[in-house]
């Protein structure tokens, strides 16, 4: 730290910052019924592009979201969607039934408006 | 009991050729809005297009059009009309584009701004008159406006009828 | 050209369409609060005391010139927990137990659907009970929202009419015996750090015990904000979050802008870190009197030669905690200088 900020008082400062949350973020699991299909990230996110633009759109699949990790043997992905966008595209993996002609589906395991939150989930804890 | 509200959007379509306006019909206009909202919005504006959606008046002379969508999605659906760029119709496909000039709770009040809007045109038209027989015409149409019910029809007619 | 040849003026009456977006309603606050540890008032073990049962713990010391040993052995002594195995509800109301020695959580539960049972170190057990189960055990409680089915009870054992053989134990005893015999799995640690306190409970019934799990990963080429050019206070604190967040989950930071993946990037001004950094966690049922042992330690580690600039404390709660929709995580960063600043995050939808 800069050497100044030693001798200034400590200062007591709260803010709270309401609603202001800029993203969400999901993490996503991909069920296939075939387990052995291979699902790369760039698949996956084009997938999910098609299921927004069926359902909400050429507008729907201009809206922007990442995909933040990908693991291809769990199908896991984190997603991130700007908060105005979290409906358009959590409804349209609701509807993606379909994945290269076998039937498929998103289970959407856990979302939050903090990354961190999606780091730490108490119910993986085993002990046995 | 509560009304079922809806909004009503006065639109102008805008052609290169306006003889082509007369071959247009309400169906022809209803099914282009319904191809670019699927388009734009999806399986879900479409399912929004198709509830309580319909083309309300026409006119193929002035190409003016009503459309009522519900009050719920009427934003959605209006974002989507930008996007037409022609309407099929049985014999041809005329390009052209919607101009919204008025948003409007009832036909009634729609019916009002449009009878306003054209009035004011004709004031616009009236400089640029080339002789005074024109003037004459325009000014009795302007004079027409005052009796309210029914009278823009006619007077765009007569517009129409000059070079 | 329309108008019979005369020039048209298009008359933009309305303002263009503004997209009506399908959105939920959600409730996201974040508490950001600055303050030192030496300031008399910090109200920073208030704040701790309000998750008393944490899952992992994580400190990220960037730039770190020296082995953070000294805190390894800090997470390595954290008391370790018992997981109790069909544990019958009615014995926490044990005189011996429950009274403010020991703490604990019912474990495998699920918040949502299943019953489950919090037993803090203030003495007050909690009961978090769907409509069934809340109308057999017949003992007063609330009802988590409005017009929800689930139930919460809770009850101060410490409180004298709560003594044994007094009519309001009897009755949530006689409850929690006959009519509700909750069986669960239970977490319990000794709150005040003496471990006899659960002998008498042991010696009944079938139980493992569990020490924190301590890991240390080391980052190099980390992607970091950059303290030189700007105070680290001065970032948006859901970018900082959001890259504290990514490199827990071990998430790249180090996207290029046209990325068809992704275009999460570090926030700005930022700079690759040229030392090594040290993530430390530790997973298990830690109270909060372990994270204050930890914050302790780690602002004396800070007072040292070549230790980082900054470290930062995140705190994950169980998430099947009381109400459901309650923060769960909180994120302390520290500096050399005592001060502080606590991210308190609160999302609920």
């Amino acid at each position: 730290m800069n050497p100044e900020s030693k001798d200034e008082p400590v200062v007591y400062q709260s803010v709270v910052l309401k609603n202001a949350a800029p993203y969400q973020y999901m993490k996503v699991c991909l069920v296939l019924e075939d387990k052995s299909t291979k699902v790369s990230a760039v698949d996956l996110k084009q997938f999910i592009i098609t299921g927004l633009k069926s359902l909400h759109g050429e507008v729907g699949a201009a809206s922007h979201f990442d995909v933040l990790k990908y693991d291809e043997d769990t199908l896991t992905a984190f997603l991130r969607v700007s908060t105005i966008g979290l409906v358009k595209l959590w409804s349209s993996l609701t509807l993606l039934g379909f994945y290269n002609k076998q039937s498929c589906a998103f289970r959407v395991l856990q979302v939050s408006p903090f990354l961190l939150s999606l780091t730490g989930n108490s119910r993986e804890l085993e002990l046995d | 009991m509560v009304r079922v509200k809806s909004r009503y959007l006065l639109c102008e379509i805008n052609v290169t050729d306006r003889n082509s306006l007369l071959l247009l019909n309400d169906k022809a206009i209803a099914a282009a809005v319904k191809e670019v909202v699927a388009r734009i919005h999806g399986d879900y504006g479409a399912a929004m297009c198709s509830l309580r959606f319909s083309v309300k008046y026409l006119n193929t002379q002035t190409g003016m059009v009503f459309l009522r969508f519900p009050k719920m999605s009427y934003k959605l659906l209006w974002s989507a009309l930008p996007f037409i760029t022609s309407i099929d119709t049985r014999w041809k496909k005329i390009p052209c584009f919607l101009n919204c000039l008025h948003v409007g709770g009832t036909i009634r009040t729609c019916q009002k701004f449009l009878i306003r809007y054209n009035t004011q045109q004709l004031h616009r038209m009236l400089p640029n008159c080339q002789n005074e027989e024109e003037k004459e015409k325009i000014r009795k149409a302007i004079l027409s406006c005052s009796i309210i019910q029914g009278a823009f029809e006619d007077e765009r007619d007569d517009n129409e009828d000059e070079p | 050209m329309t108008y019979a040849g005369l020039p048209v003026v298009i008359v933009s009456r309305c303002s263009g369409p503004k997209v009506v977006e399908v959105k939920m309603s959600s409730k996201t606050l974040l508490n950001c609060e600055t303050s030192s540890l030496r300031h008399p008032n910090n109200r920073l073990s208030a704040h701790l005391e309000q998750l008393p049962f944490n899952y992992r713990a994580t400190v990220l010391l960037p730039d770190c010139g020296c082995a953070p040993s000294q805190l390894d052995e800090t997470l390595r002594s954290f008391q370790s927990f018992y997981l109790v195995r069909n544990l019958p509800l009615y014995e926490l109301l044990d005189e011996h137990l429950g009274r403010g020695s020991v703490c604990g959580l019912s474990y495998k539960t699920r918040i949502d659907e299943d019953n489950c049972a919090f037993l803090k170190a203030n003495g007050h057990l909690c009961l978090s009970l769907d409509k069934d189960s809340y109308e057999l055990l017949g003992i007063e409680g609330k009802a988590c929202k409005p017009k929800s089915s689930r139930y919460v009870v809770s009850v101060d054992l410490n409180d004298r009419s709560m003594a044994p053989g007094r009519p309001r134990y009897q009755r949530l005893f006689s409850g929690l015996t006959s009519r509700l015999p909750l069986k669960m799995e239970f977490l319990l640690a000794p709150a005040s750090g003496d471990p006899d306190a659960l002998q008498p409970l042991l010696s009944r019934y079938e139980w493992s015990r569990h020490t924190p799990e301590v890991s240390c990963r080391l980052l190099t080429h980390l992607s970091r904000p950059d303290p030189l050019t700007c105070d680290l206070r001065s970032y948006d604190p859901f970018d900082l979050l959001e890259w504290l967040g990514a490199v827990q989950a071990d998430i790249s930071c180090d996207n290029a802008a046209d990325s068809f993946l992704s275009s999460l990037a570090c926030p700005h001004p930022s700079a690759q870190s040229s030392q090594s950094s040290f993530l430390l966690e530790v997973r298990g049922l830690l109270l909060p009197q372990n994270i204050m042992t930890l914050v302790k330690q780690l602002s004396h580690f800070l007072e040292r030669p070549l230790s980082p600039p900054w470290a930062a404390v995140t705190v994950h709660g169980f998430m099947d905690n009381l109400h459901v929709h309650e923060r769960h995580f909180y994120t302390l960063v520290l500096f050399p200088d005592h001060a502080y600043s606590l991210h308190l995050a609160t999302p609920a939808s």
